[in-house]
Order: C-alpha cells, then structure tokens, then sequence
C-alpha cells in the first residue's frame, strides 16, 4: 500500500517509538485502573500529572533550539522530539484525568487547553506537509514571502511596458480586463485548497483577445497571460506562506496559556 | 589572537592593485624576447592587442607575488631583478610555525578539524591526501622545501594560470623587482598569436611539470620513471574551445587524453538524445578503448565544456610503450570497463544522465558543497537563513532565492567551487582555502572591498555588504562576504542544522550517487 507523502512519517522510527510508548502509557493505566480506584490526585493517576506537566516544560523550551541550543541536536530532531512528545503529553494528561471528563472549571479548561493545543499542533503539522508539496508541485514561481508585493508591482511594470506601442484593441483590452488584475493582490483562500484555482478562468480572456489581434501582437497577448499566471503564483504565494506563518497563532498563544494554568495547577496541588 | 592587520601595508598592496590597471608601456614590451617569436609584421600588432591584459608590477625585496595554495590567473616574466621560489614542506625545520590564521586560511588539516566531513581531504583538485597539488610551472629541480632564484627572462605562474591549479610554491623577491604580469586572457592571446611562445610554454610544461602531472594520475602512479619519460617525449598538447569536440562517438579512436585543465562532457547517443554519462576534469583521462582494443571506434563523445587543456598521445605511441609495461595495460582494462559501467548506468538511469548535464548546464559541477533546499518539504520559515545570520553575527551569507530545478532550490549560498575563480584576483590575497578543505574564506580583516571577486563569482554568490565604517570621502566602507561552510563551527553548517523538516541539504555535484539520490 502506497502512503500518501502528506501522511508518510518523516522519521517513522520516532512514530513507531511513540505508538509503543502511546501503547505502554494506556496498559499501565488500564492496569492501574483495574487494580485501584483512579484518581488524579494520587498514585499513577498523580505521576502521569506529573509527566504530563513536564512534558509540557520539554514542549515549551522548543522556541530555544537557536542559536545557543545548538549542541543538542539539530532543529530537525527538535521538531520531531516538539510533535510526538506533545502527543504523548495529551495522552499523559487524558490518562492523568482516568479518560474521563473532569471536573470544575480549572479541570475542565486545562483538558480543553491541552486538546486545542496538540490538534492545533497536529493541524500544523498537516499544513507544512501539504501546503509546501502543494506549492512545489503545483506552482512554477518561487518567491520570499516579504517580497511578493515588491515582485507583483514590478510586474505590472512589465505589462505597462508592454502594451505601450500596442494596437488600440490590445491596450484597450489590457487596461480595461487585465491591469487590475495584474495590479491588485488578491490572495483567495481558495489557493488553500487549490494552488491553481481560479487560473484557468483568468486566463480564458486572453484565449478570445488572441483571435482578435494581429499576428504579430499575438506574442504579446501571451505575455500579457504570462505575466498575470505569474502574478496569480505569487497571489498563491502570499496566501499559502501566510497560512505557513500564521498558524502558529492557533498553536502558541493557547500553549503559553495552558503552561500558565499548569502552573498555577500545580501550585494549588502542591499548596492545598 | 589574530593580530590586526597592517593597514599601510594593505593601503601599499591595493595601490599597487591600482597601478596594475594601467597596460605596459608599448615601448618597454617591443624589446622584450617574451615577444620575439611573434612574426616581425604582426608583433606590434599583436603587441597593441594583448598589452591591456599586461601590466608592469614593482616589488620590494621580501614582496610576497605568489603564495602557495591560492589560485593564480596571471603568468608573471621576469623584467629585472631576482625572484625566489620556495616550494613548502609542512613541518620542515626552518619554516616558521603555521599561523592559527594565514590570510584568512585557517591551516586545520581537514581531518583534524572538529566535524570534519570524512573524505574531506580528497575532494579538491588531486591531491591525493598531500597537503599540496604539486603541480607547478617552476623549476622542477626544486624540491619540497628548497628554494630556487629566477633571472630576469624567467616566467613563472602560467601552469596556475592555465591549468587553475593552486599554486605549488611561495614565490617572493628575492631583489628589487620588476615584473610582467601577464593575466590569463592575454596569455591565451599570446598562444594563439605566436607559435613560438606557444611552443616556449609547452616545452616548459613538458620539461618541468608534464612528468609530476603524469604521476598524479591514478594510470601512471606505480610505473617506472623510463614510462613516464616514454610518454613525456611523445606527448602532444593540445587546446580546445568551449563546445568543440574532441572526440565523437563512432569515429576511429586513435588518440589518449590526459585532462591538463577545464571540464570536458562525456556523452553517448541514445536515440535521437545526447546522454551525458560523466564529466572529466584536470587529471582524468579518456581514449582507453583505443589502446587496448584494435579498431574500436570512440564509445563516446567529448566535449570541451570551457577551455580545456590537453596532453595527446597517438595510439600507436602509446601502444609501444604499453608493450614493455603490462600494469599500464592492466589499469586501462580497469578503467574502461568502470567507464562502460558508467555507460551502462546512464543508459539505465537516464535520470542521473539528465541531472548531469543540468548540473553541467548550470555550473552547479563546480560545486564541492551546494547548499539545496527542498521545496517539497520546506516551510519557508527562513530558519535556515536566521540560523547562518546567528552563525556569522548577524549578518546572513545567503538569501532563500536562486535558480530552481524541479522541486529544488539552488539558494544564493557559496558553492564552494573545486576551481574558485573568485580567488583569483585578490589583491589582497583575503579568500584563501587551505588546500584540501572545501571552505572558500574571506577574511574581513584583510579584504579591501575592492569587489573583484564579487565580479568574478559566476553565479553572483560573493556580495558586498555596507559597513559601518566609513572611508575618507564619507562613503561606507564594503566587504566582501560569502557562505563559508560555517568554518569551525562543530556542528557544520547552520542552515542545515538549524532547518525544522531536513529540508536543506549540502551536497557536492561530483557525487552523482548522491545528487541522484537527493533529487529523485
């Protein structure tokens, strides 16, 4: 059976590691829980609170990779070590809670907490799986994220240029249908879900206009489509680096939050 | 500590750098016996034509003029006065101790070096694990560690030049001296233009470097000197321009090259497409088939990729030297058939032929440590980027854009090119590369930012960076600044470490293995 590159580990020993310690974690609850009574506020059900917390502590120290972290290991064994032990800590803290639905709101928000944070956390890790493939393979422009509105201007530089000595049809076509298209960055979150979409119906314009220009403004025309196919690149650029970006803000804010309540968790344990 | 340069020395080196801007005087070059085979008619013509390549240089007693293990693009002839060369031996009595910083070049023997890449020691030139390529065009009575004066009528430097072999030997003044330096374009003027100097160069090759050339090919490394001597007489040189043919597939093989300098292609025909099957460079060797099969056609085509310099030797000659010494026969078996190995593997994998000749296409052969990004994989998050800027104080050597091929991106980072062009024409000698490392370093205490090597980088990989210094007429001083493989940091390069999902990578060319594997 062939695993699509999206789903494919990218180190399937550290999955296969994590799936038996996932496995060892989950027996001993289930033995534990047969054996006494749970509860988080002792025995197993206590020590998986604590490992849970440290974990977090572990998770949290991943921002410090660079530069003074650099001995110990490289980014990459980072990321992989930041993923599949936040998972693990999930599982410590639904074990710590005995798969049960806590209660009171301190309870309640930590479990909420911690599920939000592993799935934003997973979903992130689907993002920078897909979203580089889908670029990659799908789109021909490669540009630096900071740069793309500085690339877009300079193209509609380019059209201007091109179209300066153009027959009336032409210039008239491209200022009226065109230049804003090319001017304006309009990045569609449809490019999430499709790198090419919207193409083919911002092109077909160009397909009528061929067959109403002469032979030689045909060559331009096809600039003309050429230019706004690159534009709409960098449009698919923008929006797809930014999701890259910006989802982090579904994933760090709700992290520092929840390592606040752990600690504030923590310390009520400990005090009362 | 690296002691602070000498300004006023270096403000003298890059004065003198000026002056060199300025051809020979027309008078001075007439007279000289460096011109005197060039046809009375056409003398001063060539003269006039090759005279902004040549300039007069002025040297002090003790002046260092070459030094050993830079790369050269000059020839240089002895005007007047005395020039002394001393070839280098590491740990001979006399010599002072390596500096921990000479010009740059950290001396750390690559495989003491802390993370250093195994192998690391093989991969430039063909050194063959000695410190130095001894490969030169100075007096071959000279022997490591000697020292050996040059009069006036003497050249020296072209073997460099020509070939882009690191210089062998330290070369000083010995006196007051005046010099001709003859830059590499002028030098292949002067060939094309006179038989005789033509002739005076290949006669010193011959006698001086051809036979230390031929014992550091792999063929002739074990066999007797009277071989080597064989085979010195009945060489022809040879030069071909960039896209000539040396040699095409199908027609009578009668010859045997030896590579002096420059990349050649090795292609087959498959169909109706050109497949290139590997690539040979300074020291590899082709027209085996010939010598040891009767009547075998060429199994292949060259073609010389840029200006490529030649050793020939007709079959027949070498076929009565084969005769008297049956390893050299044996070795060529064994070279042919992991030739039609690799024949065979193209063949079979026309993708590691089509990566060749991208890498070909695109310079990206030069490269001993191309950094490529993974556009498949990568994220985009410039960690690699901020990682180099943490790495060399804050200031990145390279910017996540460059030429793309499939899904992979070839950044604006240092190749660190096995030939560095960019090292040849430092007036201040500031990039340097101890012999057998990769890392191509820019020492910013000793670069002017004269930006020449900026200039000369082909693929516009060297930038100059503003300072916050300032120079005498209110502008900000520039420096040259470049990847330099993260030099001494244990964990190796920073952008490969400090990248989240694996997705750059450094990876040399030569390695096909490698490149197949990668980019598959």
């Amino acid at each position: 059976m062939t695993v699509a590159p999206v789903l494919r580990p990218k180190v399937p020993r550290n999955l296969r590691l994590t799936a038996a310690a996932a496995l060892v974690i989950l027996v001993v609850y289930a033995g534990g829980a047969w054996l006494w009574p749970w509860s988080p506020k002792r025995g197993l059900g206590l020590a998986f609170g604590f490992a849970a917390a440290l974990a977090f502590v572990v998770e949290m120290l991943y921002p410090a990779r660079r530069p003074r972290a650099r001995p110990f290991g490289t980014a990459r064994a980072w990321l992989q070590a930041h993923v599949y032990l936040g998972v693990l800590a999930f599982l410590a803290v639904l074990v710590h809670a005995g798969l049960s639905w806590p209660r009171g709101a301190m309870g309640f928000w930590l479990l909420a907490l911690s599920a939000w944070t592993t799935t934003s956390g997973l979903v992130g890790v689907w993002l920078q799986k897909s979203i580089p493939r889908a670029m990659a393979d799908g789109l021909q422009v490669e540009a630096l994220y900071e740069r793309i509105p500085q690339l877009a201007a300079e193209l509609v530089g380019e059209a201007d240029a091109l179209v300066a000595d153009a027959s009336d049809v032409l210039e008239r076509f491209y200022r009226e249908e065109v230049r804003d298209r090319i001017a304006t960055l309009q990045p569609s979150w449809a490019y999430v879900l499709d790198v090419r979409a919207g193409r083919e119906r911002a092109l077909e314009p160009f397909r009528r206009m061929v067959t109403f220009v002469s032979a030689e403004e045909k060559g331009k025309v096809e600039d003309l489509a050429s230019l706004l196919t690159e534009k709409l690149e960098l449009e698919a650029q923008l929006r797809l680096q930014g999701v890259l970006r910006r989802w982090l803000w579904l994933h760090v804010p709700p992290a520092g939050l929840l390592i606040g309540l752990v600690v504030v968790h923590v310390f009520a344990w400990v005090w009362y | 500590m690296t002691a602070p340069p000498d300004l006023a020395q270096l403000r003298e080196r890059y004065e003198q750098r000026l002056r060199l801007m300025v051809p020979a005087e027309m008078e001075l070059l007439t007279g000289l016996s460096l011109f005197a085979g060039i046809p009375e008619k056409a003398r001063e013509k060539v003269i006039e034509k090759v005279r902004k390549y040549i300039h007069l240089c002025t040297y002090s007693r003790g002046e260092v003029i070459l030094r050993e293990g830079d790369y050269g693009d000059s020839a240089y002839y002895v005007v007047a006065g005395t020039v002394e060369v001393v070839l280098g031996r590491p740990g001979e009595p006399d010599r002072p101790p390596a500096p921990r910083v000479r010009g740059g070049a950290h001396r750390v023997r690559p495989t003491d070096r802390a993370g250093a890449r195994p192998g690391a020691e093989r991969m430039i030139g063909r050194g063959g694990g000695t410190d130095t390529v001894v490969l030169s065009a100075f007096p071959a009575e000279v022997a490591p560690g000697g020292r050996a004066l040059l009069e006036a009528g003497e050249i020296f430097g072209e073997i460099s030049a020509l070939s882009r072999y690191p210089i062998s030997a330290t070369v000083r003044a010995a006196s007051p001296l005046k010099l001709l330096q003859i830059r590499l374009p002028g030098l292949r003027m002067l060939q094309a233009s006179s038989k005789e100097f033509k002739k005076f160069l290949d006669t010193r090759y011959r006698e001086r470097t051809l036979a230390r050339h031929l014992k550091s090919v792999s063929l002739f490394e074990d066999v007797a000197a009277a071989v080597i001597e064989s085979v010195r007489e009945k060489a022809e040189l040879v030069a071909f321009e960039p896209g000539q043919i040396v040699a095409e597939e199908g027609k009578p093989a009668d010859a045997f090259y030896l590579v002096r300098g420059g990349y050649l292609k090795v292609s087959v025909t498959a169909g109706t497409a050109d497949l290139a099957v590997t690539y040979l460079r300074t020291g590899d060797f082709a027209g085996e088939a010939s010598l040891v099969l009767d009547d075998e056609p060429w199994p292949f085509t060259l073609q010389a990729l840029e200006h490529v310099e030649l050793v020939k030797l007709a079959r027949d000659d070498f076929r009565k030297i084969l005769a008297a010494h049956p390893k050299v026969e044996e070795k060529l078996w064994q070279s042919m058939v992991a030739r039609l190995k690799l024949r065979g593997a193209a063949a079979r994998h026309p993708v590691s032929s089509e990566y060749l000749q991208m890498a070909m296409d695109t310079g990206l052969i030069h490269g001993e440590s191309v950094l490529l990004i993974d556009l498949a994989t990568c994220t985009r998050c410039d960690d690699c980027v901020r990682g180099c800027a943490d790495a060399h104080a804050g200031e990145p050597r390279f910017i996540r854009e460059g030429q793309r091929y499939r899904n992979w991106l070839v950044p604006t980072a240092c190749y660190q090119c096995t030939d560095p062009v960019c090292m040849m024409d430092c007036p201040t000698g500031a990039i340097t590369r101890a012999v057998g490392t990769l890392e191509v370093q820019i020492n910013p205490a000793t670069c002017i930012g004269c930006s020449n090597c900026a200039k000369r980088c082909p693929w516009g990989n060297i930038v100059m960076v503003e300072q916050e210094e300032r120079r005498p007429d209110g502008k900000h001083v520039e420096l040259a600044s470049k990847c330099d493989l993260c030099f001494g940091r244990p964990e190796g390069p920073a952008c490969v470490q400090m990248c989240p999902h694996g997705s750059a990578q450094r990876i040399s060319f030569k390695d096909m293995e490698r490149v197949v594997e990668t980019l598959r």
